[in-house]
């Protein structure tokens, strides 16, 4: 028989809080193996395969439809979905892993408080300095699709996987786009937040593949599964 | 009928024609220069490759960048050269990774800028024909005139670049053009309330170097200070309501070239601007185009530009009755500066999409 597959993030305080609320809603997800276990089972629904994954990869693979269900944050589905957000499907937001996507620049640039702003700055930057403005992010696609929504058209990405708050003071890029939950790193960057610089509200999510082969044994899982946890979106009955 | 090969045999006759030198350049170009000149709005659209060294590589996305490239680097800069090419190009988008043909000219450094046009008209004209398209929609885009408006148009002179570096990307112009027409909203005051230039450099500095920001990196405090002054003074300066209503009515103008050119010219004499010398030469195009193709449509829409602030003078597409881009292309005089060339050097190309012309035949 084929099995229903759900990614749960596999490190820190998001697998934590990952499996409490599953264990609340009444499903207990054991890791058998230890932290250093892929794999995991629900003992209430023993067809599950759960596997710990890193909650990138998670996004990725819902969106590429080789896993079926997963928890991971809403900025990282969106980042790597396209835009049309057909692939992948939120069923329950869980309450934890809250962060912005933001747009934050050098608090010093005092001219800067809106996308407007940072727009005109753009445009000027490549003649006066023969570069164009450089933004440090992990989100490239978010980053891309905001901009161009504020007509900002002359900047260059600076893919960067950690630490991006230091890139400005580094030089390494002009300003940032980063997730942030109380703002506290921001600030101890020198950093500011624009006026209209929110790109999206981040939670962690549980969320279903669209891409995914759901065949009526996956869908008869799926239904027993979202029974035992009680959780019955909207329209859930059409996967 | 013709075979897909004899309109292949065709096409290549075209793009080897006498006086003109067919080149290859490489699959595998780097990725830099692409962004360095289209941004990152054409560069989510190239097939990106990364080196072990973690440098950036795509294959090739179009023909003109790399001809001219080496054009500059052979130490060619002024001199006339004609280039053809026909090959694949590479681009993603919505629909994923896909594999074209292009095939074109690129007219280097000629000593009648406006006859290069002429000819790269002609080629246009002559590949789509091979295909069986003879009268294609032609729409054609004036960079010059615009320039030459937005030049003779009241207003600060710190809005004339970004209305110009705006220019091709409607949505984005737009804004602007709404932002200009709604009052500027002045920046909130800083708390030392600082008096004059000097005054307003110093405080940026300080709170640079406090903050642990290399003030010699990136924005200078100078830039910083003279923008949020300038800011100020453009909240108490509007651009004037007048102008606004002119680039948005200017920018709406889309109709038969003729037609479209008596508007504009309507429109230059009531502003009291003098658009002669762009006006001339894009009805001298206009009629090579009318003699070249008596059966296709041709346009004039004041708000079409390529996205890429390299295009001069004049620009055009070829588009089937479906409305895609058969062909495109224009003058291009600021590409080879851009590149490394020392000189300016006129340029003229297009870029001729045959895979599509080929599906174009079967309909």
């Amino acid at each position: 028989m084929t099995h229903l597959t759900l990614g749960i993030p596999s490190k820190g305080r998001l697998e934590e809080e990952t499996r409490a609320a599953f264990a609340q809603a009444g499903l207990v997800i054991e890791r058998n193996g230890g932290a250093r276990s892929y794999f995991g089972t629900a003992p209430a629904l023993p067809d599950l395969i759960v596997r710990f994954m890193p909650a990138g990869e998670i996004a990725r693979e819902l969106i590429r439809g080789t896993l079926e269900l997963g928890v991971t944050g809403t900025d990282l589905i969106e980042e790597s979905g396209d835009e049309t957000g057909a692939q992948a499907a939120p069923l329950r937001a869980l309450g934890f892993g809250r962060a912005d996507l933001v747009v934050a620049v050098p608090a010093p640039w005092i001219d800067v408080t809106r996308m407007t702003d940072l727009a005109d700055v753009a445009a000027d930057f490549r003649t006066r300095h023969h570069r164009w403005l450089r933004v440090a992010t992990k989100y490239l696609n978010l980053t891309r699709r905001f901009f161009s929504r504020h007509g900002m058209v002359e900047y260059r990405l600076v893919e960067s996987t950690g630490a991006t708050e230091a890139a400005p003071a580094s030089g390494a890029a002009d300003l940032i786009v980063d997730i942030t939950s109380s703002g506290s790193t921001l600030t101890a960057n020198a950093l500011r937040v624009l006026e209209d610089g929110l790109i999206l509200r981040s939670e962690a999510q549980l969320f279903l593949s669209r891409r995914a082969d759901w065949n009526p044994e996956r869908q008869t899982q799926l239904k027993l599964l979202l029974e035992t946890v009680g959780w019955i979106p909207p329209g859930s009955a059409e996967v | 009928m013709t075979t897909a090969y004899e309109r292949n045999l065709a096409l290549t006759r075209l793009v080897e024609a006498e006086g003109i030198a067919r080149v290859d350049p490489p699959m595998l170009l780097e990725a830099n220069p692409y962004f360095e000149l289209a941004g990152e709005d054409f560069g989510r659209s190239l097939m990106l490759s990364l080196g072990n060294d973690g440098a950036e590589y795509c294959l090739r996305p179009e023909f003109t960048i790399p001809i001219v490239a080496q054009y500059v680097k052979q130490g060619l800069s002024g001199a006339p050269a004609a280039y053809s090419y026909m090959g694949p190009v590479f681009r993603q988008n919505g629909t994923g990774p896909t594999e074209y043909v292009q095939a074109g000219v690129e007219l280097l450094g000629q000593t009648d800028p406006e006859h290069a046009l002429d000819e790269v008209l002609t080629f246009a004209r002559r590949a789509l024909a091979v295909y069986g398209v003879t009268a294609p929609a032609i729409r054609l885009g004036g960079v010059a005139l615009f320039e030459a408006i937005l030049g003779s148009a009241d207003m600060p002179e710190a809005w004339r670049p970004r209305l110009r570096h705006r220019f091709g990307h409607p949505d984005a112009m737009a804004r602007l053009l709404d932002r200009l027409a709604a009052a500027e909203a002045a920046p909130a005051e800083i708390s030392i309330e600082p008096s004059g230039q000097a005054a307003l450099v110093d405080y940026v500095t300080e709170q640079m170097l406090a903050a642990g920001f290399n003030p010699e990196l990136g924005r200078r405090p100078e830039e910083v200070a003279a923008r949020y002054s300038e800011k100020l003074a453009l909240a108490a300066a509007h651009v004037p309501p007048g102008t606004v209503d002119l680039l948005r009515l200017y920018l709406s103008v889309d109709a038969p070239a003729g037609a479209a050119f008596a508007e504009i010219e309507a429109l230059g004499t009531h502003y009291g601007f003098d658009l002669a010398a762009p006006l001339a030469t894009l009805r001298r195009h206009a009629t090579t185009l009318a003699a070249l193709a008596p059966e296709a449509e041709i346009r004039f829409d004041a708000s079409f530009s390529p996205r890429l602030d390299y295009y001069t003078g004049i620009v055009f597409e070829m588009l089937s009755g479906q409305g895609t881009v058969l062909a495109s292309g224009g003058q291009y005089d600021r590409l080879l500066q851009r590149l490394g060339a020392s000189v300016p050097v006129p340029a003229a190309g297009c870029a001729v999409w045959v895979s599509r012309l080929e599906q174009e035949f079967g309909r």
